[in-house]
């Protein structure tokens, strides 16, 4: 049933159980103490009188029969208030009673040797004792108003014990209810957040509690999460953005091309615009897998001990065409300097960031690649002698899809992401990416990653 | 009528320019902002088509600046289409907003509709007398029958048509009517208008003399 699995019900039902364990423990107890304690004063009567009893009709002496002559303060004693008023009997060894103010029908006792000994019959409460010589005395007590008392106690005990029981329940269910509140609005949030509203968070009414610090946690998880939602969603529209351009030449050209007869050569002239936006839709289509592919896996895969050198070198001899028909001088400077990662990764990365120096240099500008050791970490430096980055771009330039021109083209396919896809490269192996930039003067690439021992034991590289 | 075409990208600048020529306009481009607002200053065209995204100066900037002084219709194109750049867009002060890709189609039906309104007209189709101009169809008919007229004396009709009633000086419609490109003799126009007067009847087209010419 759902309501045993419900926490709240589930407590209230332990806490219910528990209290009700604790309330009849107590109560029986006071219980038996009031009784005890009765019946211990009564049996100190009972005892006290014995003795009178005893005292009269001495140790050899052998009652007469009928009542007993006692002293009148002693007289006093056997005669309390009516229904508490004590009587006595008294049996000689051969069984007959002799003395007795007992009321009639008073069993004889067994005979027991020892201590006097008490006992309860019915509403009486007796104590007797066999005297060394023989003889039997009884002394009784009607306790029916104590008895009665007794059940007034009880019954004033179950009353109150059960009220304190309910008030118990309600205020056990009044906790539980304040306890879990918290819980019921982190659920409310988590159910609103699940429903798409992912800016919703958990207001934590007391950030020191476990719940306080359950609230804190799932906030951040979700703050993260919106994070990540955000950026899917920018890179998303940043995406489908820069397809929309060589998408709207693959349009125009096509329709235009296709609303009459035209000579061959413009037919040409107008595929050859369509091959161009085609080309520049799968760089970017590549670039975008690229990234999809770092974003989805957090690892840089395959690791081996490469020369970062060597690595800066083939690049730089892949770019040599663009650079000459930019008209950009382009010099490498390398010492070897190893380090772990995955050559395929880190030649994309270099590759990258020289391309970006060759595509914003000036005509007739240089591009100077070094690349050394320096404590503990290979280091590649891009220095070009471009127009520079502002200092307002300088915090952006390494985001998805920013140019520092607000426009698209340079003709070569630059997707806005070569940067964003050297920066993931170099980050995923544990490298750190910098830029220095001189508007008007150029601008200075360091990529440092953790060197590596190029030979060491087992083949296994020194972080 | 005469159209800036502001298009960085250079594959859509030439075969956008070439579309619009071929549809009767005379096309004038820049490639980045700050020539595209200069001419835009300069010169009395008949609608700007913008791009958002341009080099030196982004099409933003230009509006702003060029709505400082002109209202020419301006055409925005743009590669976002959050509803958040079209309000900007529209309340910057362009006339309308053109998502990339596009089509030919609309980008010349939005083109000829902000051409349209700032001339005042609400309808596609002006008749003067007996002649019926259809600025959608680019055609005209006096009384019914189709008349066959060369783009250009299509145009110098449509520019008097939209500005019915008003006189229209020799240059500024030389200015509308040819681009940048266009090296054509003034004294072209007066040939224009006796071919269109020949075609149309000789009461269509006044000549306010010292002034120009005024469609009544």
């Amino acid at each position: 049933m759902k309501f045993f699995h419900s926490i709240r019900w589930r407590m209230q039902l332990w806490h219910g159980l528990l209290l009700a364990l604790v309330l009849a423990g107590f109560g029986s107890t006071a219980w038996e103490l009031q009784r005890e304690n009765q019946t211990g004063r009564v049996d100190r009567e009972l005892e006290q009188r014995m003795g009178i009893i005893e005292g009269a009709i001495g140790p050899e002496n052998i009652p007469p029969p009928g009542q007993l002559r006692l002293p009148p303060r002693e007289q006093n004693l056997f005669e309390g208030m009516p229904g508490q008023a004590f009587y006595y009997a008294v049996w000689l060894r051969d069984g007959r009673q002799r003395a007795a103010s007992a009321p009639a029908g008073v069993p004889r006792p067994e005979r027991v040797p020892g201590p006097p000994v008490f006992r309860s019959r019915g509403n009486f409460r007796e104590c007797f004792h066999d005297t060394p010589a023989g003889n039997c005395v009884l002394v009784g007590r009607d306790i029916g108003e104590e008895l009665a008392g007794l059940r007034r106690a009880a019954w004033l005990l179950a009353g109150s014990g059960g009220a304190v029981f309910l008030l118990g329940l309600a205020g056990g269910w009044w906790i539980a209810a304040r306890a879990l509140r918290p819980v019921a609005e982190i659920t409310a949030t988590a159910a609103k957040i699940s429903d798409g509203d992912l800016a919703q968070r958990i207001r934590p009414a007391d950030s020191e509690s476990e719940l306080g610090q359950l609230a804190r946690d799932l906030n951040n998880t979700f703050a993260r999460l919106q994070a990540a939602f955000a950026r899917q969603a920018q890179f998303t529209a940043d995406a489908s953005h820069e397809l929309r351009t060589p998408v709207a030449v693959v349009l125009a050209q096509t329709q235009s091309s296709l609303a009459r007869e035209r000579p061959a050569a413009e037919y040409r002239e107008s595929l050859a615009a369509c091959g161009r936006a085609a080309q520049r839709m799968r760089g970017l289509i590549e670039s975008l897998l690229v990234l999809a592919r770092f974003d989805s896996d957090e690892t840089p895969g395959a690791l081996e001990s490469c020369d970062l050198a060597r690595i800066a070198a083939e690049s730089v001899a892949l770019l040599k065409p663009l650079a000459d028909e930019k008209n950009v001088g382009i010099s490498v400077e390398v010492t070897p300097a190893h380090c772990r990662g995955n050559a395929g990764q880190l030649a994309q990365a270099a590759g990258n960031i020289v391309a970006n120096a060759i595509g914003y240099n000036r005509p007739g500008g240089s591009v100077r690649v070094t690349v050394h050791r320096e404590a503990g970490s290979a280091v590649l430096t891009v220095a070009d002698t471009g127009q520079g980055i502002a200092p307002g771009d300088l915090p952006h330039i390494f985001e998805r899809f920013y140019r520092v021109e607000k426009s698209r083209s340079d003709g070569r396919g630059n997707s806005g992401l070569g940067l964003a896809i050297a920066k993931a490269i170099v980050e995923k192996h544990g490298g750190a990416i910098d830029v220095a930039s001189e508007p008007g003067a150029g601008t200075t690439f360091r990529v440092r990653f953790a060197a590596a021992q190029r030979i060491s034991l087992r083949g296994l590289d020194n972080p | 009528m005469r159209i800036l075409l502001v298009e960085d990208e250079a594959d859509l600048l030439v075969s956008l320019g070439k579309a619009l020529r071929e549809e009767g306009y005379a096309v004038d481009t820049a490639a980045d902002g700050e020539e595209g607002l200069y001419k835009a200053r300069e010169v009395a065209y008949d609608a700007v088509v913008l791009d958002v995204m341009l080099p030196r100066m982004d099409g933003w900037e230009v509006l702003g600046r060029l709505r400082e002084s002109k209202r020419t219709p301006v055409l925005m194109l743009t590669a976002r289409d959050a509803a958040r750049d079209r309000v900007r867009g529209l309340d910057t002060g362009a006339d309308d907003y053109l998502v990339k890709p596009f089509d030919l189609e609309e980008l010349f039906a939005r083109l000829r509709a902000i051409i349209r309104r700032a001339a005042g007209q609400t309808r596609n189709v002006i008749e003067i007398g007996g002649a019926v101009v259809d600025t959608a169809a680019r055609k005209v008919t006096l009384s019914g029958n189709p008349v066959a007229l060369t783009a250009r004396e299509y145009c110098l009709l449509e520019f008097l048509a939209l500005h019915r009633g008003e006189t229209v000086t020799r240059t500024a419609l030389y200015e509308h009517l040819f681009d940048e490109g266009d090296d054509s003799l003034s004294n072209l126009l007066d040939v224009h208008v006796s071919n269109l007067r020949k075609k149309l009847g000789h009461g269509l087209i006044e000549t306010r003399r010292g002034h120009g010419y005024c469609i009544g």
